[in-house]
């Protein structure tokens, strides 16, 4: 759709601004939440971008929907960051199918030793997040 | 006085665990519980009684009332089935403290109180939807692992092979013409890899699956047996690093069992110096439901042994 197409534009803008001009600042993402208020970014909240560098929210949903999926959970049942895997019912060979589905949506591969320290599904959009910067720098 | 009699602290409401020795340094102990045979919410409170408040508290974590169940069953199951085995006299299950090693598997931990020798046991458990499993041992490391046999993948199961396993396991599950046997054979692969990581007890990333083989193999050495023993003899499983070449994979004999018809179970446990290198597992097997019932299943269809040298 043109709009979401739109939207990545403008998110991979961001990024690339943040990678010329924010080197130092990176150290001090251990934002859990993502301050951003809806789906959209605005111009006028790049301020607070600057200081909370965890997963989009649109990263987040995609992980979300991956879960969601592999756990057969019902739509209505709410899946946040702060949500564990193992409290949501995943088992061992459930989090390796999660991380599989992810490596395949974002086309990045996840390291096993990074795999394991995956907890909530905050770290696991984190972690993709990284990885995908990596990949396109 | 020795606080740990149970006869002072535990409650009358306890019926008393039927106590055990323990394992000798060959033999491997499993008991299972199956949580759709547990609906007794007076028994389920007992149970959360011998959790400690952190284990309660993740207990309440968990989503929905059939995760919560199957976590306070898994502790439960745990902190029973160690206060069985006797050293001096009977152990509180719900005075078990347990702690993580280094890497995250959790243990005992044993309290370092005066004329106490705390028994060399190891454990690991294992859960599914439909059931929740310890194994025991005795002075050796143990990892267990159980999916249930119906456990469909949502990948493709050669492209998650082809992922995670070794080249060797693509090529023989590649080889399976039946899918359905391709699926089986899949998952009773993954359990026995789970298994051997979940004994070495150095997590995951100390041994990614892709550095290991798992692999079956016809016994060359043959032992008679008399008709009345009852020593499984399917193949032999050999785990190989591919790492390593001094191989301290040979140092683990696993088990690969289908249990109560519905699980495919692996046990990993680590040779005893003192057993030799071919001897047998021996193993005894009990679906229990504490406080309630024990039954001992080992020799009956509820065990099948799939691969291994076993004795029942």
């Amino acid at each position: 759709m043109a709009s979401s197409t739109a939207l990545s534009f403008k998110f991979s803008t961001i990024s690339t601004y943040f990678k010329q001009n924010q080197a130092p600042l990176r150290g001090i993402c251990n934002v859990n939440s993502v301050s951003l208020p809806s789906r959209g970014i605005r111009p006028g909240s790049l301020r607070r971008l600057r200081v909370s560098c965890a997963a989009k929210p649109e990263t987040l949903d995609k992980v979300c929907g991956i879960v969601r999926k592999q756990l057969a959970l019902p739509a209505d049942s709410s899946i946040t960051g702060e949500s564990k895997f193992t409290a949501l019912g995943a088992d061992s060979l459930d989090t390796v199918e999660i991380v599989m589905g992810l490596e395949e949506e974002f086309g990045i591969s996840v390291e096993e030793e990074n795999a394991q320290n995956i907890v909530t599904v905050q770290d696991a959009a984190d972690l993709i997040e990284k990885l995908v910067e990596q990949k396109a720098a | 006085m020795n606080i740990r009699c149970f006869q002072r602290n535990f409650s009358a409401a306890f019926p008393p665990l039927v106590p055990l020795q323990l394992p000798s340094p060959m033999e491997t102990h499993l008991w299972y519980i199956l949580p759709d045979e547990v609906k007794n919410s007076a028994l389920l409170n007992q149970y959360s009684e011998l959790l400690s408040p952190c284990e309660r508290e993740s207990v309440s974590r968990m989503r929905g009332d059939q995760l919560k169940k199957r976590a306070l069953l898994a502790r439960a199951l745990v902190r029973t089935t160690i206060a069985r085995y006797q050293t001096n006299c009977q152990m509180n299950p719900r005075s078990l403290r347990f702690r993580k090693n280094l890497y995250g598997k959790p243990e005992v931990e044993w309290r370092n109180e005066d004329n106490f020798n705390p028994p060399p046991l190891h454990f690991n458990i294992s859960h599914t939807s439909a059931m929740i499993a310890c194994g025991v041992t005795v002075n050796v490391p143990i990892g267990i692992d159980i999916e249930e046999n119906q456990r469909r993948t949502k990948n493709n199961i050669i492209a998650f092979a082809q992922r995670y396993f070794s080249p060797y396991e693509v090529k023989v599950l590649t080889a399976i013409s039946d899918p359905e046997v391709q699926r089986q054979e899949f998952i009773k692969l993954w359990t026995l890899k789970e298994a051997y990581v979940k004994a070495l007890g150095k997590g995951f990333s100390a041994v990614p699956f892709k550095t290991f083989t798992i692999r079956f193999r016809d016994t060359t050495m043959r032992k008679f047996h008399p008709p009345e023993s009852s020593v499984s003899e399917e193949s032999d499983i050999v785990v190989e690093s591919s790492e390593d070449p001094t191989d301290p994979a040979k140092n683990w004999r696993c088990a690969l069992l289908e249990v109560a018809g519905s699980h495919y179970g692996a046990i990993c446990v680590e040779k005893d110096r003192i057993a030799g290198e071919n001897a047998p597992m021996k193993l005894t097997v009990w679906k229990t439901v504490p406080f309630v019932e024990d039954v001992c299943v080992s020799g009956t269809d509820a065990v099948l042994v799939l691969g291994g040298i076993i004795e029942q």
